[in-house]
């Protein structure tokens, strides 16, 4: 079995310092690992994302986060990413990471993601050379979410993206800004693996829960849906932890 | 002269907080009653509910709002969810 504890649009700044700390004690208790999807900081600045390894960085436990669409308000990712790096923690922009836990092996393929809308009222690349990057983005960053997770051979597979894969969990938010929220194409490249889990934020006002058209769990773990410090789920449930057989 | 809650001026509202640097808040719900504003949503501190409130009240000084902003609890889960 594999805890992981998540949440994404935590938004750090100095004013958020020590809010999450009392329930991250906690988290070597209740769970193996973090994931965080996404919308650490407010506007994306090296300041900000410093405040975000404090109050998040030494959790006892990986930390493992994707950027969001407000870590980019500054055009300093690269330089946010840094310092988050510099604080132990992993940052995944379409590449992977796996945990051993327990004797298992979890494997987290993550992006940030991007808009465009779902099968119905989805964005086509067509006409104005901006309204085929705007697609073109979307498509290229679902094709390395894709790529990542089916690279991946390991026994639970976790994808973590800021944008939404599915419409389900978006519900509560007005369904004019769908296409600004999330696309088809995330949830088209997490059905292309064997995906466990599917986690992401962006949707303040969502819903927790959905599923893939293939049937993938997706969980909108976004702070102000969930409501706490983060959220627990539970993987691999039924199997044998390596170093707990009993005598 | 109270200026009139329009579309126009919830939409500049809206772009206000999301693009001004002391908020960019893209989660605030605007809703127009007769005379008042009256705002959703929730933050992550008290300090940004109030820069909302502060920034309206800076750019549109006649404007009547109501806060009901709220403060995104943080609180340890105490449950565990299965994923099958
Ligand atoms: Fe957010
Ligand atoms: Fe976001």
């Amino acid at each position: 079995m594999i805890r992981i504890a998540a949440v994404g649009d935590v938004h750090v700044d100095k004013d958020v310092l020590g809010r999450y700390r009392p329930a991250l004690e906690q988290l070597p208790g209740v769970a193996d690992a973090l994931l965080i999807a996404g919308d650490l900081t407010r506007h994306g600045t090296v300041e900000e994302a410093k405040c975000m390894a404090t109050e998040f960085g030494d959790v006892g436990v990986p930390v493992v986060v994707v950027l969001g669409n407000h870590d980019h308000q500054s055009d300093q990712q690269d330089a946010v990413s840094d310092v988050l790096r510099d604080a132990g923690m992993t940052v995944l922009e379409g590449d992977t990471t796996v945990l051993e836990l327990h004797g298992h092996r979890l494997g987290i393929a993550g992006v940030k993601g991007f808009g465009g809308g779902f099968a119905g009222a989805c964005a086509s690349k067509f006409g104005e050379r901006e309204m085929k990057n705007f697609v073109g983005t979307t498509e290229a960053i679902a094709e390395r979410l894709g790529a990542a997770l089916r690279g991946l051979d390991v026994d639970a597979l976790v994808a973590l993206t800021h944008y939404s894969p599915v419409p389900e969990t978006l519900v509560g938010e007005p369904l004019e800004i769908y296409p600004f929220l999330g696309s088809y194409l995330l949830g088209q490249a997490i059905d292309s693996a064997p995906t466990a889990l599917a986690l992401h934020g962006h949707a303040h006002h969502g819903s927790e829960r959905g599923r893939t058209p293939g049937g993938v769990p997706v969980r909108n773990v976004a702070h102000p849906v969930i409501k706490q410090a983060y959220n627990v789920y539970q993987l691999l449930t039924d199997t044998v932890d390596a170093g707990l057989t009993s005598v | 002269m109270t200026p009139q809650l329009d579309e126009y001026l919830e939409a500049e509202i809206q772009r206000l907080l999301t693009e001004s640097g002391a908020t960019a808040e893209q989660g605030i719900t605007l809703q127009r009653r007769e005379h008042r504003l009256v705002l959703g949503g929730e933050v992550e501190s008290a300090q940004r509910r109030d820069e909302i409130c502060r920034q309206i009240t800076a750019h549109f000084p006649d404007v009547e709002i109501a806060c009901d902003i709220g403060i995104v609890r943080a609180a340890a889960p105490s449950e565990v969810e299965e994923i099958s």
